[in-house]
């Protein structure tokens, strides 16, 4: 079954839904940044800035693939 | 007794291996920003690789920083942009008067701010000329242009981001933890010398507290980079605020130490006081490296001269409506692209102590910018259509000029930094390639008549002279001195106002050779030292409220507006004496009190009056 994308207007100019997904992403990696300090987040990995690229993706994926 | 063998760093022509990798970096996100654009075939992708070589930083939180600011400068400067074309679409010369007073407005807000937001703001001045002066003749298109702008931005530093993370770009914070411990050990080397000849006091004092006002905006950059990053910021604030009011706990140490008043042991007291403020520096760096809290969370506001600023921005405003109207009049073609580069060398150097000396660097960039740019276009490329060769070829260009930002001197830092967007800008790497020799030749001649008429122009119109600035600086510190509670001072602890102070004391322009600058120094200090008494004095006697000591504090008040030293004295041994109840209170705001009259003396009457001049 294909997925359909809604498209995104604003003041009738036409925006790619993508754009929404990873300004969307984008603002809850920043939401959960207070958690993921107190979860000593940037501990866990030796390369903490590779995991918080990661944890962007996967949350950019999880928004395209369930909206 | 065993040895440490300290490796060399490794060095490869010349230069470290760390800014080969910066070099390499910034390479290959270029070239990622580039093939996004191709792929996303955007109308200007040029601007994404044009936008990673001006975010190019050798730490990821710097980078991101600035990338944070560039994308809201860009949509402020859109919306001005289209809001200057809407009002001003049939009148071109109208147009151009708006434009220049927009940018003389940001310029002036650059000079109210520091490090990367003063680059948004003038950012949100060029992206002005970018999108609506180069659309002069096609109002109606503004739009549009402002959109593929933004889009080709957003690319960039999606681009930077994406490479910086992967590569395992060095963060910010180690280094600032590195300086702030060496700025520490100065500090403490400053207290233990002793009291030798003020003038080198003075330079040392002065010195120490314009390193650490110029690590602000290494400070601010942190909190982007890491989850823990807005901690790291507060740590690093902290610390900074902490090394200014050991500083000055240095200086009081040794004005107790000269003072001749028969008064009860206060060197004891004073030393105290000192490394209780070593000990805070201490907790701040720890809280810096472990990414928490820190102990007290101080801010660190900035000083910054309103007229000072608004001087420049009429400047500003001044020297690019010479260039416009030279352009305008002569009606030649592509003239917009030169006009929007010569806004971006003023919009630049704004954001430098010396705008004249920035726009003789862009004179001297220009021209070898432009056979760069002619060297890749028509003998390395030549004609080629494969992104790969494209790639390639960029690669000399682009890793070469962003190892030279790295190297300590000055000259070649500015020339690398300009020639890495300069070559950008004038090859404009588009899909399909134009190889226009006529595009290429018209935009680099008009970039360096462009950067002539801007240097033209600010010899006209010369900008503010250092003994008019150091003369305001001036005035403002003793109008603040004066009216302690003036302005925003009520609101700061005294360590936060020990802070601006610095700051201020930081952007006194000095040629470093003067008897009156190392005059105009060791006032600001004695400014410095006296406020910083008087404050923390204030802010002990307040403690007095509510106890039956209160008629203390506006007696000690009295005498501290007056900076009479002898009536601090009395008012201290009479609060020692008549103290029963709150004998430790007592004793520590004396103290404060009898420190307070030394360092003011001290600093009404220095020992010697300044000899040498300050670097």
């Amino acid at each position: 079954m294909m997925h359909e994308f809604s498209e995104l207007v604003i003041g009738s100019v036409f925006v790619a839904p993508f754009v929404g997904y990873a300004v969307m992403a984008l603002a809850i990696v920043l939401a959960i940044r207070p958690i993921l300090h107190l979860c000593r987040f940037g501990q866990l990995f030796s390369h903490p800035a590779v995991a918080e690229l990661s944890l962007y993706v996967t949350i950019l994926g999880l928004l395209t693939v369930a909206f | 007794m065993s040895t440490a063998t300290i490796t060399p760093p490794l060095t490869f022509a010349g230069a470290p291996a760390s800014a080969w990798a910066f070099g390499i970096r910034i390479w290959i996100a270029v070239v990622v920003a580039l093939a996004a654009s191709f792929w996303l075939e955007l109308e200007a992708p040029s601007s994404s690789a044009v936008t990673v070589a001006i975010l190019a930083a050798p730490t990821r939180g710097a980078a991101l920083e600035k990338a944070y600011y560039r994308l809201i400068a860009t949509f402020i400067g859109v919306t001005a942009a289209i809001a200057i074309t809407g009002l001003f679409s049939q009148a071109r010369d109208l147009l151009l008067v708006a434009f220049a007073a927009w940018i003389g407005l940001c310029v002036y807000a650059a000079g109210l701010m520091h490090g990367n937001r003063a680059y948004a703001a003038v950012l949100s001045g060029y992206t002005v000329a970018l999108v609506a002066i180069q659309q002069i003749d096609t109002p109606e298109h503004t739009f549009e242009t402002g959109v593929a702008r933004g889009a080709a931005i957003a690319v960039g530093i999606a681009a930077i981001a994406l490479v910086n993370d992967l590569l395992a770009a060095p963060d910010s914070f180690p280094q600032l933890v590195s300086k702030l411990a060496a700025l520490q050990r100065r500090v403490r080397d400053y207290a233990k010398s002793g009291r030798r000849d003020e003038a080198t006091d003075t330079a040392t004092a002065v010195g120490l507290l314009r390193d650490v006002a110029a690590l602000h905006p290494e400070m601010a950059s942190l909190g982007s980079e890491s989850a823990s990053g807005s901690m790291r910021s507060a740590a690093a604030r902290s610390t900074a605020v902490a090394l200014v009011a050991e500083v000055y706990a240095a200086r009081a140490l040794k004005a107790v130490d000269a003072t001749t008043r028969p008064v009860v042991p206060l060197s004891d007291w004073a030393s105290r006081e000192f490394q209780r403020r070593d000990a805070e520096v201490r907790q701040g760096l720890s809280a810096l490296h472990a990414g928490t809290r820190p102990p007290q969370a101080w801010r660190t506001p900035l000083y910054r001269s309103h007229p000072i600023a608004a001087a420049a921005g009429i400047r500003a405003a001044a020297w690019l409506a010479l260039p416009a109207a030279f352009f305008v009049l002569a009606g030649w073609p592509a003239a917009a692209v030169s006009l929007s580069l010569v806004v971006i060398v003023i919009g630049l150097g704004a954001a430098t102590p010396d705008p004249k000396g920035f726009a003789v660097m862009a004179l001297i960039a220009a021209p070898i910018a432009s056979a760069l740019a002619g060297t890749l276009e028509f003998l390395v490329l030549d004609g080629a259509n494969e992104f790969a060769l494209l790639a390639l070829a960029l690669a000399p260009f682009v890793i070469g000029a962003t190892v030279l930002t790295t190297l300590p001197n000055r000259l070649l830092s500015a020339l690398g930094r300009l020639n890495l967007i300069f070559v950008l800008v004038i090859f404009g790497p588009s899909n399909p390639p134009s190889y226009n020799p006529q595009t290429f030749l018209f935009t680099s001649l008009f970039l360096c008549i462009g950067v002539a008429l801007l240097l033209f122009a600010q010899l006209l119109i010369p900008t503010l002279s250092a003994p008019h600035r150091q003369r305001r600086i001036m005035a403002s510190t003793q109008r603040d001195f004066e009216h302690p509670l003036f302005h925003h001072n009520w609101r700061l602890a005294p360590e936060e106002a020990m802070f601006r102070d610095a700051t201020r004391i930081a952007q006194i322009p000095t040629g470093g050779t003067s008897p009156q600058d190392s005059a105009a120094l060791a006032e600001a200090l004695s400014y410095f030292d006296r406020a910083a008494a008087s404050r923390i004095c204030r802010v002990s006697l307040a403690r007095l409220a509510g106890t039956k000591l209160s008629h203390y504090e506006a007696e000690a008040e009295t005498a501290l507006a007056a900076q009479d030293t002898q009536r601090l004295c009395d008012v201290a041994s009479n609060l020692r004496h008549a103290a029963r109840a709150e004998h430790d209170l007592a004793e520590q705001i004396s103290s404060d009190l009898v420190v307070a009259a030394a360092v003011i003396d001290a600093a009404e009457h220095p020992a010697a009056p300044p000899k040498e001049s300050v670097s």
